[in-house]
């Protein structure tokens, strides 16, 4: 049974985490890694993910793949909590000798795959679910995509191929922050309704509020009930920059740095413990 | 040109693919929706192995991707000009980035796709094809070249695009020779102070270049260019030792092409030779009139050719 206070605690914990990153190494991407929060904290801690962070490549682990790349970065405190990498490589983020990079990429403990170039994450987990289903192993993979990615055709290509190839032990969260770098969505090239898209391509599709854990936790237990014959998705209407205020729902965030005094209000609201 | 073989290039691959398949579960297949005489059998006896991407190329390299880091040995499959271009960001990020081992097969080369027009014609792939990391490129030239390359993808598994002509091509060499295979560039006939270095069904054409020069008294050898990259230039030097004058010819654009790719090479070896590139000019061509007649508006048939050829060597 999944603890949804340490769940929300644990997302607490790792806002700030990657809030820290980015303003140690002024680098990386917090409104797109907050965004999605939830849904690696589910995976990894709410025990819906099999990982094995002493052999990070054993065949018989899930995958997860953080397609929108530029958030990558929130796996990495979970990777060292973990015990993927050794205590410290976090601080050496970005940095000469560290192990964590901007974007991900296999030479990273825990990292499936290259990502930063957008829609490769759900063709590359369909691969993988293939390949376990061809082998006869209960293996799943976990894709979070990025709104943004659903410009990507290749990413429409994938999903019609995971559906024809009944490909059940594959599972997408969509990132429905609804911002990308320039616009919010909608004012850019509209892509509501966005959970119909993935119904009509075939996929169990479940739309939740990707900040609440009850939701997030009750959506997986659907996803990995064994119960769904088709490719699962899940939209989750999040916030980009969720947790600092002034960030929230603001596109020009992206990749901007906080001055001095936005750095401390950010950490007086990344401190508040969740209620 | 010599009696063709009876059967295609891909055929001849792709059956070849096909017995190493039914021994090895591991081996996939993948189509971007074009078939092929042999792809039959792999449709009715080895149905798992065989993999329908749909007419989606990047779907198809992702996907192949994801199959490669699992182990499997992954054949990736369509016209010549959308296994490369249409996906090749897929090719870079998804598979060359990540080291990943896999056999991209481009079928129907250069002007292949006869009066089909330029969305048919491969006349970039090399050029697109050999600016990536860690790739190795092969243009077969003849049915032994389709056997022993198909032979090495699944027992030397890396990364490598190979370069499939449509029509019969007349054989080359006998089987079992291991030149191509090891030197990547083998001189096929001999020749006085010049040679023709070219590949796939450029090679029949020098052949046909090299009567038509024999003619007005110009020995010049052929060199096939089994293997473009990598080019080793200690096999370039040896290769090129005999002759003064070089002669590149392809059915690619010169920008990026073969020929560039042996001038790059010889410049990386300090071998300073006089060399004339024949191959496509910069522009597409929208006529009708059959691979031929294309050949012979882009300056790469056997006449224009020997006319390039005999003006450099005079």
């Amino acid at each position: 049974m999944t603890n949804l206070a340490e769940l929300k605690k644990k997302c607490a914990w790792l806002r700030r985490e990657t809030f820290e990153m980015v303003v140690r190494s002024k680098k990386g991407h917090y409104p797109s890694s907050s965004s999605c929060t939830e849904m690696v904290v589910a995976l990894f801690y709410g025990g819906y993910l099999k990982y094995n962070a002493q052999n990070p490549k054993d065949p018989d682990r899930d995958r997860l793949f953080i397609s929108k790349g530029h958030a990558g970065m929130v796996l990495y405190p979970i990777l060292e909590d973990l015990g993927f990498v050794p205590k410290g490589e976090l601080l050496k983020f970005t940095k000469a000798g560290g192990v964590f990079r901007f974007y991900p990429d296999p030479s990273i403990p825990g990292i499936e795959a290259i990502t930063g170039s957008l829609g490769h994450g759900i063709g590359l987990a369909s691969g993988h679910c293939l390949a376990a289903k061809r082998d006869g192993k209960n293996i799943r993979s976990f894709v979070v995509i990025g709104d943004g990615e659903c410009y990507e055709g290749s990413t429409w290509e994938t999903a019609l191929f995971a559906s024809h190839a009944g490909l059940d032990n594959l599972v997408v969260f969509v990132d429905r922050n609804g911002c990308i770098i320039m616009d919010h969505t909608e004012k850019c090239v509209r892509l509501d309704p966005m959970a119909d898209k993935w119904r009509a391509f075939g996929w169990h599709t479940i739309e939740i509020d990707g900040h609440s854990m009850d939701e997030v936790t009750r959506a997986l237990d659907v996803a990995t009930s064994g119960k769904i014959k088709s490719p699962i998705a899940i939209v989750c209407n999040t916030v980009k920059g969720k947790g600092v205020s002034f960030m929230e729902n603001r596109p020009n965030w992206h990749n901007k740095m906080p001055t001095e005094e936005q750095i401390d209000q950010a950490r007086r609201e990344l401190a508040a413990e969740p209620a | 040109m010599s009696e063709a073989p009876k059967i295609l290039p891909r055929d001849a691959f792709i059956d070849e693919i096909f017995d190493a398949a039914k021994k090895n579960p591991n081996i996939y297949f993948m189509t971007a929706d074009l078939g092929a005489k042999a792809l039959d059998r792999f449709r009715v006896e080895l149905p798992g192995q065989l993999i329908h991407g749909g007419i989606s190329e990047q779907n198809v390299m992702d996907v192949a991707a994801g199959l490669a880091q699992n182990g499997k040995i992954v054949y990736t499959y369509a016209m010549a000009p959308f296994v490369t271009l249409r996906c090749f960001e897929q090719i870079k990020v998804a598979i060359a980035s990540m080291f990943l081992p896999m056999t991209i097969i481009g079928n129907g080369v250069g002007y292949s796709y006869n009066d089909a027009g330029p969305t048919h014609y491969a006349t970039e792939d090399i050029s697109c094809m050999r600016s990536l990391g860690g790739i190795e490129i092969l243009t077969a030239s003849d049915t032994e070249t389709v056997l022993q390359t198909a032979k090495l993808s699944y027992t030397k598994p890396a990364l490598r695009y190979v370069r499939l002509d449509r029509a019969f091509l007349p054989d080359i060499y006998p089987s079992g020779d291991q030149r191509f295979m090891r030197d990547g560039l083998v001189e096929i006939e001999p020749g006085e102070k010049a040679c023709i270095i070219a590949s796939g069904i450029a090679t029949h054409i020098a052949k046909e270049v090299r009567t038509i020069l024999a003619e007005q008294g110009h020995k010049v050898a052929i060199i096939d260019a089994f293997r473009i990259k990598p080019i080793e230039g200690a096999v370039l030097k040896r290769v090129l030792a005999p002759y003064s004058k070089i002669i590149t010819l392809e059915e690619h654009f010169l920008s990026g092409g073969m020929g560039g790719a042996i001038v790059e090479a010889m410049a990386d070896a300090q071998i300073l030779k006089p060399v004339k590139r024949v191959g496509v000019p910069d522009k597409y061509f929208l006529e009708n009139g059959g691979r031929g007649y294309i050949q012979s508006l882009a300056g790469v048939d056997a006449k224009s050719a020997a006319k390039t050829a005999a003006e450099f060597l005079k």
